[in-house]
């Protein structure tokens, strides 16, 4: 028993490991992750406080610095260092995963799909055949999760998990291989 | 696989010093407390037994400025509530200083409590002392309300208790701790039910959190509703705007 469970926990770790280093493998990619990083915290710290957020940037949309400064003190004093972190670490792994979400939309294309609206439907309900979920769906679903009012810190712990989970599955975009039955 | 190839120092460290720099600059945001922390005490304080045009109850609750300002400011807070806080020490004492002691505006205190167990209770505490000082000593209950906003700790509402709202009591000058415990004890429910009635006004002007304003002109009628601990500017501005309207 222990021995496929521990091959399978080694291909995970790998999964993971790939998942995690793609984005360091051209500048462009960097470049998406941080964009991607940077905007996911903006719109979790913004969507904490929304009424707020929409009425300081209608007011000035110079301001959405104001607001993000304003809103991650808010958030470390009513959720503590460690949700602040969660957020942040969230933002982290949502900057790679649409980088890696991005390169299986690209891949798809290249193997025939002639334009997005015949790749989308398969990255966003199911993933390729041999990727696993789609990046995206899990995406929107710990996104959903992580910007949830009550008991934040354990479902923004959760999302995490979910996001690290999906994020192993998929591995390197680039190589979708299939396992051995 | 070419991944490991393609992987080069340079944008390795990169990488590196760019999460340490969001989670650096992340950190240094959160623990920055507010740059010009001031507590605003009003040159003059007035109550009220009137029902505004607004709807608003003012029996009972502390307002700045003066009587016949053009302008009403119903300031719904938390003394649980990090974000009044910031307005507290950040925006309340430019706006006072250029609005409430100038004689265009008002500003009336009321309750929200939404933040923690403990938020009803402190809610209590504020009106209680209120009504002690009211007449006496107002300034009185302006040095509560900025020290009850200062015991605030770093995170979480664990702070707030019984306790050290006896302590801010007993430590403000000219409040008797003794007079407010009673009045908490004896009139407790009598002010959970105008808390309450205030509060329905708030909700139905669409303020779902603290602290939440609604600023109003009590000639035209015009009003304004404005969330959060916005800019000074902002303030400014939502008043000259009801002002004129």
């Amino acid at each position: 028993m222990s021995g496929p469970r521990a091959s399978a926990s080694r291909d995970w770790a790998r999964g993971l490991r790939e998942a995690l280093v793609y984005p360091l493998t051209s500048d462009v990619r960097l470049l998406s992750a941080a964009v991607g990083t940077v905007l996911t915290y903006v719109v979790l710290v913004l969507s904490s406080f929304p009424q707020f957020s929409v009425q300081v940037l209608a007011s000035d949309p110079t301001d959405v610095v104001y607001a993000v400064s304003a809103l991650t003190r808010e958030v470390y004093l009513s959720t503590g260092a460690l949700g602040l972190a969660l957020v942040a670490g969230y933002a982290v792994l949502t900057g790679v995963a649409t980088t890696n979400a991005l390169a299986l939309v690209r891949r798809a294309r290249r193997r025939g799909a002639s334009t997005i609206v015949g790749v989308l439907p398969g990255v966003f309900a199911a993933g390729c055949a041999s990727c696993g979920a789609g990046v995206l769906g899990a995406l929107g679903f710990v996104g959903a999760m992580a910007a949830l009012p009550f008991d934040g810190n354990l479902l923004r712990a959760g999302g995490i998990a979910l996001l690290l989970f999906f994020l192993a599955r998929a591995g390197d975009p680039r190589t979708c291989s299939v396992d051995p039955a | 696989m070419d991944s490991m190839s393609n992987i080069t120092r340079r944008r390795a460290l990169f990488a590196g010093g760019g999460m340490l720099a969001f989670g650096g600059g992340v950190g240094y945001v959160a623990s920055r407390s507010g740059s010009s922390e001031q507590h605003y005490v009003p040159a003059t304080s007035h109550g009220s037994t009137e029902t505004t045009g607004f709807g608003v109850d003012l029996a009972g609750r502390p307002i700045a400025g003066e009587r016949d300002a053009e302008v009403d400011i119903y300031y719904w807070t938390d003394y649980l509530c990090p974000f009044c806080e910031r307005f507290e020490t950040e925006t309340l004492p430019e706006i006072g200083r250029n609005h409430l002691d100038t004689g265009d505006a008002r500003l009336v205190v009321l309750s929200y409590p939404n933040i923690g167990e403990y938020s009803m209770p402190a809610a209590l505490w504020g009106r209680c002392v209120w009504s002690q000082v009211a007449d006496s000593d107002p300034d009185a209950f302006w040095n509560w309300h900025s020290a009850a906003f200062d015991e605030q700790s770093e995170s979480g509402t664990d702070w707030a208790d019984d306790e050290t709202f006896t302590q801010v009591t007993e430590r403000t000058d000219g409040v008797d701790a003794s007079a407010a415990e009673t009045c908490r004890a004896e009139r407790a429910d009598s002010i959970r039910e105008s808390v309450d009635a205030n509060l329905a006004v708030a909700q139905e002007a669409g303020i779902q959190g603290t602290p939440g304003f609604v600023l109003y002109n009590r000639e035209s009628g015009a009003a304004g509703k404005m969330v959060g601990a916005h800019p000074y500017e902002n303030f400014a501005d939502a008043i000259d705007q009801v002002t004129e309207s």
